[in-house]
């Protein structure tokens, strides 16, 4: 039903760009949902909303004269002046020598479904029970919660001039808490995300974030250093996530990017990481779905960002890959650190004699291209491990490390992979050396 | 029924606003400089009495149209033109005590009456887990128009010419020897709101900003090194002749021998030593020392599952040495040119300018009419926000400035003053930590200072410290000669995340012994 109005909306858009751009190349997104959150802090319900919001995306070619319009008003007449505009634009933009023709039909491969009737279906009712009880776990503990559940709703079409036709419909949902302890000095988090709320669990990481409040309070002071590091899935996908953004085809071809070697060329065929270190996108991965295409309706196909731990793919575009005759890569939508052979957190835990346990990263920064340096600081739960064990909370740190590091001396990775918030990302937890915690934070 | 706003000012006298039949409308047609099309009115009045109907004890809609429209070039082409434009209502009620809110793009008579009632429902779903009842501070009822003072809008500057402006300026940084790169981009962001509330308050507010820039990429062949430069001036409230009477183009040579020069600059030696900062720098500092940790909410605890908390708690209002003496910092939504700047918040309360820290001294936080009355204030600040339509207006951050000193001097009696120093310009890298005492912030350039003088530029600098240990370190601040005003785009806070363009005002200023690190060591690794 939604898919078929979306469709029809793409065809409005099209047959208007036919008629007031004659001879251009256009390609139509449609994008349509409801999204609907309810967050809570110092234990009671703060705010919560519900969005309804239908946006088209217009983009209009004339040879290599190209511009863009969007609108969320999706009457006939507020269409055809967004067509309209797109066109006015293209007409007098300066030539690309970048420009690139639309797509014409794709085929896609089969991936597992992003819909979820139930997560459709979710209500502010269903919201304000989930914060209710999280607040009463928090308070049968003493300990003061904070939190946020949102789920959503959304189907998409496109379509181009030379005949693609795409269409996806996606539900998800996130749940993120924080426990405090009452005198401030303790703090613990979990989180999920899923396109499925019935996988969230919310219970469930109410009773990780609270043990790890009571655990973290009153933390020791442990200098700053290089440390050994067990780091738990949301700090893994943090700091990977700059990876991803860093790996680059164009800027590492044009010699700034860590992935250019100095004196020209790339890294790509680089052995940098261990054999335990490969990271995928893969469409069919049915705990990490996504939609079959990205955005100018290329199909995603499984790579292999890192295979074995030698650079396998950077990111390359359609420009890029047809100036340096390779194939480009569609924008994956979602990326799959392998997991290891480690039963669990406390496995790796078990191996190291003296180092630190690490619950997420918060304000990651970069420091570096070059060296894909980035700062952050630790947060909500910071414990000191001595002779595999958890021996006391200590303080946050600030610090000041790459991604290529923390892969590159990774020894230990836990088999299970999770989704963290944000969603882009399925990571395990790893361990690794060397790892610069840089200064002192005094936040808890 | 729809009227051009030209038909409107004809007829407003009589047959409109019978037509209307709206208290709210008539009080419209008095106000300063009326932009509104009056058919919204009847969907406006609407609204808040489906709200109330529903059972709400407070309501407000706000109609939201965002307009951006974006040029880019890179080196001697343009690759993007773009814009794009987003309207609808978001309804905001109280009933049982609780916040309700809903939105929708559907900006239509039956629409608002289901957004109207969802947000109600919303409300009662919420007022079973609210332990304090919402209360919100009196305002008055406020009719009333505002706009950003400008002279060329925008959105009707021709795109060629835009684009060969920018053009020029790669063509300006491409002719230095050893810059391969160059990207520049100009966008223009449109905010256009019409706001009413159950409290009498009729606002309608237009708000333009724009953003121009454009950086340097050197890179050494050999070495495989690179280093990029970014022209340092800030998004304003403004119009396009601020792009047109800037800098941007007659620096284009400067920018391109900056990178140039920052390519073969030595690494900073690290260690503690004092730090003079432009105003281009400073700014940064300022939001994320001074600005974030006094939202009251996020001190409260509000954030606590996302920006975190702060150090600056009530119990320490009016006692915590916040700064050294001598340091004024002040909030204000007033600033001319100011992001932040408007004529109302999203509460509807007109905007002020207050302190934060006085003389050194914490004394004041930002608020909103919800807010007030948490720590016994009588009043909202006026600093409630929603980024558009579909987003719950909260409390975000005003303009933040620091006042400069009576006496105080020029940028290079600063250096003149400066025995060894590091003098730093532009922002880089920020980071700090969720309860704000932790930060290191990078910038554009960076230079030595020995002996009072400038002798050289440095590279991988960036500076660590804690924020009242930093502020309490602040030694020489430069008079009003010196003082300017930068700011960001899009600030971010809140679940779902929502962002706010924000300005900070500052002089040049002295901070003694501050911990320098050499951020390229892993260089090549």
């Amino acid at each position: 039903m939604e898919a078929g109005r979306l469709e029809a909306i793409a065809r409005e858009a099209l047959s208007a760009a036919a008629e007031l751009a004659a001879g251009a190349e256009a390609q139509v997104s449609v994008r349509s949902g409801r999204s609907a959150h309810t967050r809570f802090a110092r234990s009671e319900v703060t705010s919560s909303g519900d969005v309804e919001e239908t946006k088209v995306d217009v983009a209009l070619a004339f040879g290599s004269r190209h511009a863009s319009t969007s609108t969320n008003q999706v009457d006939p007449a507020s269409l055809r002046e967004a067509v309209a505009r797109a066109a006015r634009l293209a007409r007098i933009s300066p030539e690309d020598p970048e420009s690139m023709p639309v797509l014409g039909p794709q085929a896609y491969g089969a991936v597992p479904s992003e819909w979820d009737e139930a997560t459709e279906a979710l209500g502010a009712e269903a919201r304000a029970r989930a914060a209710a009880e999280a607040i009463r776990a928090g308070k049968a503990r003493k300990l003061v919660v904070a939190g946020f559940y949102e789920h959503w709703a959304q189907a998409s079409a496109l379509a181009t001039s030379a005949g693609l036709r795409a269409q996806h419909a996606s539900t998800g949902a996130e749940f993120t808490i924080t426990a405090r302890t009452r005198d401030g000095s303790g703090s613990g988090w979990a989180g999920a995300h899923s396109a499925r709320a019935a996988d969230l669990d919310p219970p469930g990481l109410v009773q990780v974030a609270v043990e790890k409040g009571i655990r973290s309070a009153q933390p020791r002071r442990l200098e700053p250093g290089r440390y050994t590091v067990v780091l738990e899935p949301a700090a893994v996908g943090e700091l990977l996530a700059f990876y991803t953004r860093a790996a680059d085809a164009r800027a590492a071809d044009e010699g700034r990017s860590f992935f250019s070697r100095p004196g020209g060329g790339t890294r790509l065929g680089e052995k940098l990481f261990g054999d335990a270190v490969t990271l995928v996108s893969d469409p069919a991965d049915p705990e990490l779905p996504v939609a079959p295409f990205d955005r100018e309706g290329l199909p995603r196909r499984r790579v292999r960002w890192i295979d074995r731990g030698v650079v396998a793919a950077l990111h390359t575009t359609r420009f890029w890959a047809r100036r340096q005759a390779t194939a480009p890569t569609a924008e994956p939508g979602a990326y799959h650190l392998l997991g290891g052979q480690a039963a669990s957190v406390e496995e790796l835990v078990a191996g190291v004699e003296r180092g630190v346990l690490i619950t997420r990263f918060w304000y990651t920064r970069w420091l570096d291209r070059q060296a894909i340096l980035i700062t952050g600081l630790t947060r909500d739960g910071v414990f000191l491990i001595e002779k595999g064990q958890l021996v006391a909370p200590v303080n946050n740190f600030r610090f000041n490390e790459s991604p290529v590091a923390m892969l590159g001396n990774a020894d230990a990775m836990t088999r299970r992979t999770v989704r963290v918030p944000g969603g882009g990302i399925r990571v395990p937890a790893l361990r690794s050396h060397e790892f610069q915690l840089a200064s002192i934070s005094e936040a808890v | 029924m729809a009227f051009t706003r030209r038909q409107f000012l004809l007829t407003s006298g009589s047959a409109a606003l019978a037509a209307i039949g709206a208290a709210a409308g008539a009080r419209l047609a008095s106000a300063r400089g009326l932009l509104t099309d009056p058919v919204l009115d009847a969907l406006v009045v609407g609204a808040l009495a489906a709200a109330k109907k529903a059972g709400a004890s407070y309501a407000d809609i706000r109609l939201v149209r965002r307009r951006y429209e974006s040029v880019a070039a890179r080196e001697d082409h343009v690759v993007d033109v773009s814009f794009s434009e987003s309207y609808g209502l978001g309804i905001r009620v109280i009933a049982k005590g609780a916040w309700g809110f809903a939105a929708s793009s559907r900006v239509e008579e039956k629409e608002v009456e289901r957004v109207a009632a969802l947000a109600v429902e919303i409300a009662r779903a919420n007022a079973k887990v609210v332990q304090r009842p919402i209360v919100l501070a009196p305002v008055a009822a406020h009719v009333d128009v505002w706009q950003t003072p400008l002279t060329r809008d925008p959105f009707k500057i021709p795109l060629e010419e835009k684009a060969e402006f920018l053009l020029a300026i790669n063509r300006g940084v491409l002719a230095v020897p050893g810059v391969q790169y160059c990207s520049s981009s100009c966008t223009a962001f449109g905010e256009w709101k019409l706001f009413a509330s159950s409290d009498g308050g009729y606002l309608e507010q237009s708000i333009t900003r724009i953003s121009p820039g454009y950086g340097a990429t050197a890179v050494d062949a050999k070495t495989g090194e690179f280093v990029s430069r970014e022209h340092e001036l800030p998004p304003m409230q403004a119009g396009w002749e601020y792009a047109e009477d800037s800098t941007l183009l007659a620096d284009a040579r400067r920018i391109g021998e900056d990178a140039v020069e920052k390519l073969k600059a030595p690494g900073v030696e690290p260690g503690r030593k004092d730090l003079i900062l432009a105003p281009s720098n400073l700014w940064l500092t300022i939001h994320e020392s001074v600005g974030h940790p006094t939202e009251l909410d996020r001190a409260l605890g509000y954030e606590a599952n996302f920006a975190g908390t702060s150090f600056a708690t009530p119990d320490q209002l009016g006692k915590l040495r916040y700064a050294a003496p001598g340091v004024t910092l002040y909030a204000d939504k007033t600033t001319a040119g100011g992001l932040a700047t408007c004529g109302y918040d999203d509460d509807g309360v007109r905007t002020q300018r207050w302190d934060l820290v006085r003389d050194g001294l914490f004394v004041g936080y930002q608020t909103t009419r919800e807010q007030a009355g948490w720590i016994g204030e009588k009043a909202s600040r006026g600093t409630s926000y929603a980024q558009d339509f579909k987003s719950f207006p909260f409390q975000r951050m005003p303009n933040v400035s620091l006042a400069p000193a009576a006496e105080g001097g020029s940028l290079e009696d600063l250096i003149a003053e400066t025995d060894d120093g590091i003098y730093v310009t532009g922002d880089g890298s920020w980071s700090i930590d969720h309860q704000r005492y932790n930060f290191q912030f990078g910038g554009q350039m960076f230079y030595e200072v020995k002996k009072g003088k400038l002798t050289r530029a440095l590279k991988d600098v960036a500076y660590q410290s804690n924020t009242p240990e930093f502020w309490n370190s602040c030694d020489r601040i430069g008079g009003a000669a010196g003082w300017r005003l930068y700011g960001a785009m899009s600030d971010g806070k809140g679940e779902p995340v929502q962002t706010n363009a924000v300005s900070h005002g500052c002089p040049p200023a002295r901070f003694r012994s501050v911990n320098i690190l050499n951020t390229g060591e892993r260089k090549g690794a």
